[in-house]
């Protein structure tokens, strides 16, 4: 149960963090004291979109976030600047918060992560169950196509279709077009497992006596196979935002992901390794929370597994 | 990495006895199947150059990713290597004869032929991944080992996390990290590149200690991910193994404990992690091209990122056929290693 537990602190508290990165790392004191006795609240009319009704200069903040800088808010007198208690995680090369941009550069990368992985899901699990419960012909294709897909390394696969760019493609924002790119190529290990679920559950006593009494093709389906496939897919598709997270860091490490400015944990190591002899604050917190994440992952998969299929627990 | 190591091999266990077909027939067999794969795997990247926007590239130039055009020249280029002006059938079919002739088109970069590009950079990757398998395999072994020894110790158990937390480290953030330690900390190594400038000048042995000390730090950034991979599943077979009918024979015969380990379990579980390396060829060749952008080694890895920044389309589908392919032999040998070793799996 530990990994179960683990994994989902790591999943759910990068999650929340990415979705409350506007209010935990901005600019926008949360309180502020406008004039005499006015006071305001920069934050929220910031959310709002209200213009403020005293200029800017004359608030004085009472509360701040606890980043108090936006990820893309320019410092050049700060630049490369170590850990410090101004700037947690230190400055990158425009003097820019890297705390800031940890926490905002989750939203893309997590933001990705789901996505691909549903629509990896939603392309693996049809193939791998109709291969796993038909068998037989449907299987031989579908299995020969996985074979064949399955030799294309993923990251060079992802890269060609990036670099083809139809335009449908092309025209899409980017957090769109990296999730579309990494779930076509993240649907084969999730075919190829879900396949060997439903092999398995179809061949299991279960389904045998329930056939024996009668049950039809969608009564099977429906009432005996689909429940126990529950925990197949739920494991799969934890594992499978893992690995959209890391293809989608790799994208971005190479400088095809989500553009810059917006902040992306893949991005800014790209822009840690030309300064990685200087400044180690650079590469390390990025990646970090990239692991973190990737990591909690996987934990959850497991735990998933562990938890709703007994047969893992022994091994 | 989903899916389980061995789980295309052990399709024979469970089902009632057949006879074991004759070894030529099995390899036959997997040969033919490797064929119809291969014959699979063209469709896939010729439909990868059918992403190419026929339409967009005949009127104004499709626009990729970064909102670049292709110059006029170039489309017509493509139309006549991919003779996109053909129906769709005959295109495929005159594109695989070419493919078969080794031609592959020339590079819209530098006007040379792609097959030249590519071989000239094969030998760097090549190396780069022999290694790593190899580093991966001989460090797999031990560390699986004494986990499997005693299952549930502190050995096991600390191995056990260290190995499913290599899975979520990112080749490019471990090839940093490997970096900021032994090249800009401790100086130990190279920050990048194959040879230190003016290495030219050194003598042959000199040359080739420079060499080495460069490919230090991208061997160990690729074999990480392999190595957690083999050693989970060494610990595995070792663990079945250990308690299976021929180590108990051995035990019960009084052997030394060191020798049934070495003699006995170890023969059980060589051949499927022989081949289960096989199966790491598509992680090791993605993942050197994210080691050699890091070190900034010339290999294939770095000749097809360069690619698809210049959008060279006839090197984009020439690496991308080429990794194909190998992954593919890769795995057929694997499979007919393990048909020769294991003669239960010829029953396919």
């Amino acid at each position: 149960m530990a990994s179960l537990r683990a994994g989902l602190g790591l999943v759910g508290g990068l999650g929340v963090l990415a979705l409350a990165a506007p209010i935990v790392a901005t600019d926008h004191a949360w309180v502020a004291r406008s004039g005499p006795d006015g006071w305001s609240s920069p934050l929220l009319r910031g959310l709002v979109g209200t213009p403020a009704a005293v200029p800017a200069g004359l608030e004085e903040p009472i509360l701040e976030a606890p980043i108090p800088y936006s990820p893309e808010e320019l410092d050049l007198e700060r630049v490369f600047e170590a850990p410090s208690a101004a700037h947690w995680l230190g400055t990158d090369g425009l003097g820019r918060d890297v705390a800031s941009r940890v926490v905002h550069g989750g939203r893309a990368s997590l933001a990705v992560g789901f996505l691909a992985a549903l629509l990896a899901l939603g392309v693996g699990l049809p193939l791998g169950a109709v291969a796993g419960y038909r068998g037989g012909w449907a299987d031989a294709v579908i299995s020969r196509g996985v074979e064949a897909v399955l030799c294309f390394p993923t990251l060079l696969l992802a890269l060609a279709m990036l670099a083809m760019a139809p335009r449908w493609l092309a025209g899409l924002p980017d957090v769109a077009r990296i999730a579309i790119v990494v779930g076509i190529t993240g649907w084969i290990p999730i075919a190829r497992y879900l396949r060997g679920e439903f092999l398995r559950i179809r061949g299991s006593d279960m389904v045998a006596a329930a056939r024996a009494s009668g049950a039809g093709h969608a009564r099977l389906v429906i009432r005996h196979i689909l429940p126990s496939s529950l925990a197949p897919v739920l494991v799969t598709a934890a594992f499978a935002v893992g690995a959209a997270i890391l293809l989608e860091a790799a994208l971005s490490f190479i400088g095809l992901g989500v553009r810059p400015p917006t902040p992306t944990w893949g991005g800014m190591l790209t822009e840690a390794r030309v300064q990685v002899h200087r400044c180690w604050w650079l590469a390390l917190f990025p990646g970090a929370a990239l692991f973190l994440a990737v990591f909690g992952c996987n934990l959850l998969g497991e735990g998933i597994r562990d938890r709703l299929d007994p047969r893992s627990r022994a091994g | 990495m989903g899916e389980r190591p061995g789980e295309a091999m052990s399709r024979a266990g469970g089902e009632p006895a057949r006879r074991v077909p004759s070894l030529p027939a099995a390899v036959a067999r997997r040969i033919g199947t490797g064929a119809v794969t291969l014959l699979l795997v063209t469709w896939v990247v010729f439909a990868l150059c059918l992403l190419v926007p026929g339409d967009a590239v005949s009127v104004e130039g499709g626009a990729d990713a970064l909102g670049r055009r292709l110059p006029p020249e170039r489309v017509a280029e493509l139309r006549a290597l991919y003779h996109l002006d053909e129906s769709l059938p005959r295109q495929y079919g005159l594109w695989l004869r070419d493919v078969a002739r080794g031609n592959l088109g020339r590079s819209f970069y530098d006007r040379r032929p792609v097959v030249e590009k590519l071989s000239e950079r094969l030998g760097i990757t090549l190396t780069l991944n022999l290694l790593s398998l190899a580093l991966a395999v001989v460090l797999a072994v031990p560390l699986g080992a004494a986990a499997a020894w005693r299952p549930g110790s502190h050995v096991d158990r600390v191995a056990g996390v260290v190995t499913y937390a290599l899975y979520a480290v990112p080749v490019f953030w471990a090839g940093l990290l490997l970096q900021l330690a032994f090249a800009a900390r401790l100086d130990w190594l190279p920050l990048f590149g194959l040879q230190s400038p003016g290495a030219r000048h050194l003598g042959a042995l000199h040359g080739l200690v420079d060499q080495a000390a460069h490919l230090v730090l991208p061997v160990v950034c690729l074999s990480y991910g392999g190595l957690a991979y083999l050693s989970r599943f060494v610990r595995a077979t070792l663990v079945e193994s250990l308690h299976g009918d021929a180590v108990r024979a051995a035990r019960a015969r009084g052997l030394p404990v060191r020798r049934v380990l070495f003699f006995h379990a170890f023969r059980q579980a060589a051949v499927p992690m022989l081949t289960l390396a096989g199966f790491l060829i598509p992680g090791l060749l993605g993942g050197s091209v994210i080691v050699e952008t890091v070190f900034a080694l010339p290999g294939l890895g770095t000749l097809f990122v360069d690619a698809v920044f210049q959008r060279d389309v006839p090197v984009i589908m020439g690496m991308t056929l080429l990794s194909a392919a190998a992954t593919l032999a890769g795995i057929v040998v694997a499979d007919l290693a393990y048909a020769v070793f294991d003669p239960r799996i010829r029953r396919g």
